[in-house]
């Protein structure tokens, strides 16, 4: 089974030029300590909803390829957003999914209905027709390889944290809210020739 | 067996119109009965990219994403679904700084006679100033022509601009919503 370091190893090789929203916690910390990234986004808020950021970035710009970077607890906050990303199945877009069957950054705090859960075939049923799990690096390479040709929804079954106790460690990123949507913002623009900020920087 | 009455669509065009005009172009939305034909509306109007969510804080997640794309997204919801959104657009839209313009129904009001819909009516308006969320109630056809003053205010106070779409904006419609 795939460790959390290998997991976030096996996306920074394989990732190319794709526009990267992470969730909160283990996430968002692991693709900075991996990246330095001020390329990606980082939604350290509104657990669930990363994955719904990155969807509009995909509905909106056709000619960028977007990888939302979920986990098991996140999705599981918002669940109903696999029929929304069905229902539009933007071509441009994969949704990514660390499932450890617990939350990371609660010291391994086991996440409800753990292990029985089986996201891949709840996407499938929904209408994602690329809903796959993977076990390994190889095949997690291989599923984000392949999702470049569509839009693809991928589970990475990975090993849970040790159970602990104690309260939330310090977010790894050195930025906060308006500093990444700044950054984040000037790359797509000087990525895609858009303009998001007005001439006033609002 | 009911009879729900139908709705006049020309004002809801109008309310797209403005909309368009203030360069919104992709709306996602999840309606109640007010805000329904504004959605019917933007389905079929072709400046828009429209699409439908599960769940309201869906909304808030994909006008982010939309922002970073360049342009305002436009939400449309009810007024339950706008409490439904508190935490997202306090951790995501006021701490990172996101514009968008939202169209929520102003339930609970003296003239709305839903019994469900009172208690929106006493926490939604609320709710919303202490987010410190601009907004327009469009309550007569003239008030619609402040969206494009909303959509500015949005962006420039860098937070969701509200316009509460009101009951007597809507019966003025010829067929209106049933109370």
């Amino acid at each position: 089974m795939l460790t959390t370091e290998s997991y976030f190893d096996t996306i920074r090789r394989t990732w190319t030029d794709e526009i990267v929203v992470c969730s909160l916690g283990t996430t968002a910390d692991s693709w900075w300590d991996a990246t330095r990234s001020t390329s990606s986004f980082y939604v350290n808020a509104a657990m669930g909803f990363a994955s719904s950021v990155a969807l509009g970035i995909a509905l909106r710009l056709s000619q960028a390829r977007v990888w939302a970077l979920d986990s098991d607890g996140a999705l599981a906050m918002n669940l109903g957003g696999i029929l929304t990303e069905a229902a539009a199945a933007p071509p441009n877009f994969a949704h990514i999914v660390l499932d450890n069957r617990s939350y990371g950054c609660l010291h391994g705090a086991p996440l409800v209905n753990a292990g029985r859960t089986d996201y891949a075939a709840i996407a499938r049923d929904a209408g994602i027709a690329a809903a796959v799990s993977v076990e390994s690096a190889d095949d997690l390479g291989a599923a984000l390889a392949q999702s470049r040709t569509g839009h693809a929804f991928v589970v990475a079954h990975v090993a849970s944290p040790p159970r602990g106790v104690g309260l939330e460690p310090p977010l790894a990123i050195p930025l906060d809210g308006p500093e990444l949507k700044y950054a984040f913002g000037r790359h797509m623009e000087s990525r895609f020739g858009i303009q998001v900020f007005g001439p006033q920087g609002y | 067996m009911l009879e729900y009455p139908s709705v006049d669509l020309s004002l809801f065009e109008r309310i797209a119109d403005e909309l368009a005009a203030a360069r919104i172009g992709f709306a996602a939305m999840l309606p109640d009965d007010w805000t329904s034909p504004l959605c019917t509306v933007l389905d079929r109007a072709p400046e828009f990219r429209a699409i439908r969510v599960a769940r309201e804080p869906e909304i808030i997640g994909l006008c982010t994403g939309c922002f970073f794309t360049g342009s305002l997204g436009l939400g449309v919801l009810g007024a339950t679904g706008f409490l439904a959104c508190a935490s997202e657009i306090a951790t995501l839209t006021r701490r990172y700084q996101i514009p968008m313009v939202l169209v929520v129904s102003k339930r609970g009001t003296l003239d709305d006679h839903q019994v469900f819909q009172e208690v929106q009516g006493r926490t939604a308006r609320p709710m919303a100033d202490l987010l410190g969320l601009p907004s327009l109630d469009l309550d007569s056809p003239e008030s619609l022509a402040g969206i494009g003053d909303l959509a500015n205010a949005s962006r420039l106070q860098k937070r969701p601009g509200i316009a509460w779409l009101t009951k007597a904006l809507i019966v003025q419609s010829p067929t209106a919503v049933a109370s």
